[in-house]
C-alpha cells in the first residue's frame, strides 16, 4: 500500500517534471524570440502558424503527402531489395562473404550525399532520382536486419517445411516470412526513421517537390518560421506513423516470435 | 537447441567464400571500367580516373587540409555527442525524477528530428562555418548515442550491482569498478555507431552549411561538374570509413565479444 502510493508520486513527479520542462522550453522559446529578429528566432505562435498551413494549405499539403508516399515507396523497394539479396545469401551460403564484406561494406560506408549528387547527375531531377537516392540510403539497414533474420531460422523448421510442401513459394509465405517477421519489422521501423531524417536530402538535391524542397525554399527566401514549421511537421509525422502503425506491428509480430520458439 | 551449429572454421589459404569475394570485387571494377567506356566521361569516369586523381588529392596539402577539417569536425561532434549522450542516459538512470522527461520526452524529440533541419536551423543561427558543421552533427549523434547507453544501462544485471554493494558500500567505487566495466560493449557501439553515421552526415553538412572540409569541395567540384573529383572524395571516404571499421572497429568488436560472451 505504501509502496503504491510512493510510486503514484513518484510518477507523478516524473510527468510534472517532463511536462513542467516542456512548458518551460515553449516560454524560453517565446521570451527569448522577442527580443531576437524574426529571421533568427520566430515565436511560438508564428511557427504554429507556418505547421498549420500544412494542414489549410493544399499546396503545402501536398508538398507533405509527396514525401510520404515517396518514403513509402523508398522502404518498400529497400525491403524487397533486401530481401532477395538475403534470400540468395540463404540459398547459397558462399555469397555470405560477398554481401558481409563487400556490398554492406560499400553501401555502410557510402556518404549519403553522395548518392544524392550522382543520382542528380545520372537520372536528372525527378521523382524516380529521389526514390533511388533514399533507396540506396537505406538499403544497408534493411539488408542487415534481414540478414539476421534469416541466420536465426532454425534449420530444423526448414526442414520440417520441406516435408510438408514442395512449393518454395508456398513454404517463403508459410514459414519463412512469419519467421522472419519480427526483424522484417524491425528493419523497416529503422529504415522509415533513416529515410525521414536523413534520407530528405535527396529532395534538396533532386525534386522540386516534397518537404525537402519546402524546406530548401524556406531557408533560400530566410522564411526561418517555415523552416521552423517544417522541421516540426517532420516530427509530427514521424512520431504519429511510428507510434500508431509501426510500433503496434513490430510489437504483434514480435509477440508472434515469442510463442513460436 | 540441439547441437548448436559449428562456427565457421577459417581454414588456412583462401576459401570459396573469400575467392568469391574478391572475384566480386574484380567483376564490379571490371564493370565499372566497361560502362565508363560507353557513357561521357561527366555521368562516370572510370576506375583508373578516379584512382589517379585521389592521388593527386593525396598530393595536394590544400586538399588535405580540407580533409583534415572534416576530421576535426567529426571528432569533435562525436566527442560533444558522446558526453552529452551518457550524461543525460546517467541523469535518466539514476536521477528517477528526470526518467520520464528524457526517456519520454528529450530523446523520442531528438530521435524524430529531421538531420536536415538541425543542419538548416544551424545555419539560421550561426551562419555558413564550421560550428553549424558540428552543432548538426552532434544533434544527429545525440539520440543514438542516449538510446545506446540507456539500453546498456537497463541491462545490467542487477544482482551483479547487488553484489557489487555487499562488496563495497563506496557508491563511487561500486560506479568505477563495476558499472563502467559492464557498459564497455555499449559504450563502444555508441561510438562506432556515432563513427559510421558522422561520416555519413558530415559531407552533407559541410556542403550546404560549412565553408570547410571534404563536404566544401564536394559542393565546389559540383558546381563545377567534375565528376572525377566528386567519385574521387566519394570513393576516398568509402576507403577511409572501411578501412577504420576494418582495422580499429573490428578487432575491438571481436575482443569484446570474447571477453563478454556469456558462457
Amino acid at each position: 500500500m505504501a509502496d503504491a502510493t510512493k510510486s503514484a508520486r513518484d510518477r507523478l513527479l516524473q510527468h510534472l517534471i517532463a511536462e513542467g520542462a516542456i512548458v518551460a522550453a515553449l516560454l524560453a522559446w517565446w521570451a527569448a524570440s522577442r527580443s531576437l529578429p524574426v529571421y533568427v528566432l520566430p515565436p511560438p505562435q508564428t511557427v504554429a502558424r507556418a505547421m498549420l498551413r500544412f494542414v489549410t494549405d493544399p499546396q503545402i499539403a501536398y508538398h507533405a503527402l509527396v514525401s510520404f508516399a515517396r518514403v513509402i515507396a523508398s522502404v518498400a523497394v529497400a525491403t524487397m531489395v533486401g530481401l532477395a539479396i538475403a534470400a540468395a545469401v540463404r540459398a547459397a551460403p558462399v555469397l555470405d562473404a560477398v554481401v558481409e564484406r563487400r556490398i554492406l561494406t560499400f553501401l555502410n560506408s557510402f556518404p549519403s550525399v553522395g548518392w544524392a549528387i550522382l543520382g542528380v547527375v545520372w537520372f536528372k531531377i525527378s521523382t524516380p532520382t529521389v526514390l533511388f537516392i533514399q533507396t540506396a540510403i537505406i538499403l544497408p539497414f534493411c539488408i542487415i536486419n534481414i540478414l539476421a533474420g534469416f541466420r536465426q531460422i532454425d534449420r530444423d523448421l526448414d526442414e520440417l517445411g520441406a516435408s510438408l510442401t514442395r512449393s518454395p513459394l508456398r513454404r517463403f509465405f508459410k514459414l519463412t516470412l512469419p519467421l522472419i517477421a519480427p526483424f522484417l519489422m524491425a528493419g523497416i521501423r529503422i529504415a522509415y526513421g533513416i529515410c525521414w531524417k536523413i534520407a530528405l536530402v535527396s529532395e534538396l538535391f533532386g525534386a522540386s517537390s516534397g518537404i525537402g524542397y519546402l524546406l530548401m525554399r524556406a531557408q533560400s527566401t530566410s522564411d526561418a518560421a517555415m523552416v521552423f514549421g517544417c522541421c516540426l511537421v517532420i516530427v509530427a509525422i514521424y512520431t504519429a506513423t511510428d507510434h500508431l502503425i509501426l510500433k503496434p506491428l513490430a510489437a504483434r509480430f514480435s509477440v508472434n516470435q515469442g510463442l513460436t520458439s | 537447441m540441439t547441437d548448436a551449429a559449428p562456427a565457421r572454421k577459417s581454414r588456412p589459404g583462401w576459401s570459396r567464400a573469400t575467392l568469391l569475394a574478391h572475384a566480386f570485387t574484380v567483376l564490379f571494377l571490371l564493370a565499372w571500367w566497361g560502362y565508363s567506356k560507353i557513357v561521357p566521361a561527366y555521368q562516370l569516369p572510370g576506375p583508373w580516373l578516379v584512382a589517379q586523381r585521389i592521388v593527386t588529392f593525396l598530393r595536394d596539402p590544400d586538399e588535405m587540409r580540407e580533409l583534415g577539417l572534416s576530421v576535426v569536425h567529426v571528432g569533435v561532434a562525436i566527442a560533444i555527442a558522446f558526453g552529452l549522450g551518457c550524461a543525460l542516459a546517467a541523469l535518466a538512470h539514476w536521477v528517477r525524477p528526470f526518467r520520464l522527461l528524457i526517456d519520454g520526452r528529450l530523446t523520442p524529440f531528438l530521435n524524430a528530428f529531421s538531420g536536415i533541419g538541425w543542419l538548416f536551423l544551424g545555419i539560421l543561427w550561426f551562419g555558413l562555418d564550421s560550428f553549424t558543421v558540428i552543432f548538426a552533427v552532434t544533434l544527429i549523434l545525440l539520440p543514438f548515442t542516449i538510446i545506446n547507453v540507456r539500453t546498456g544501462l537497463q541491462e545490467i544485471d542487477s544482482d551483479l550491482l547487488e553484489l557489487g554493494r555487499s562488496l563495497s558500500r563506496n557508491r563511487f567505487r561500486s560506479a568505477v569498478k563495476i558499472v563502467i566495466p559492464l557498459l564497455v560493449p555499449y559504450l563502444f557501439a555508441a561510438l562506432r555507431n556515432s563513427f559510421g553515421v558522422s561520416w555519413k552526415v558530415v559531407l552533407t553538412a559541410e556542403l550546404f552549411g560549412g565553408n570547410a572540409g571534404v563536404g566544401y569541395l564536394l559542393n565546389v567540384a559540383r558546381q563545377q561538374f567534375d565528376t572525377e573529383t566528386i567519385f574521387a572524395i566519394i570513393a576516398f571516404i568509402l576507403i577511409f570509413v572501411a578501412c577504420a571499421e576494418i582495422v580499429v572497429f573490428r578487432p575491438i568488436q571481436r575482443a569484446l565479444d570474447r571477453r563478454y560472451a556469456r558462457g
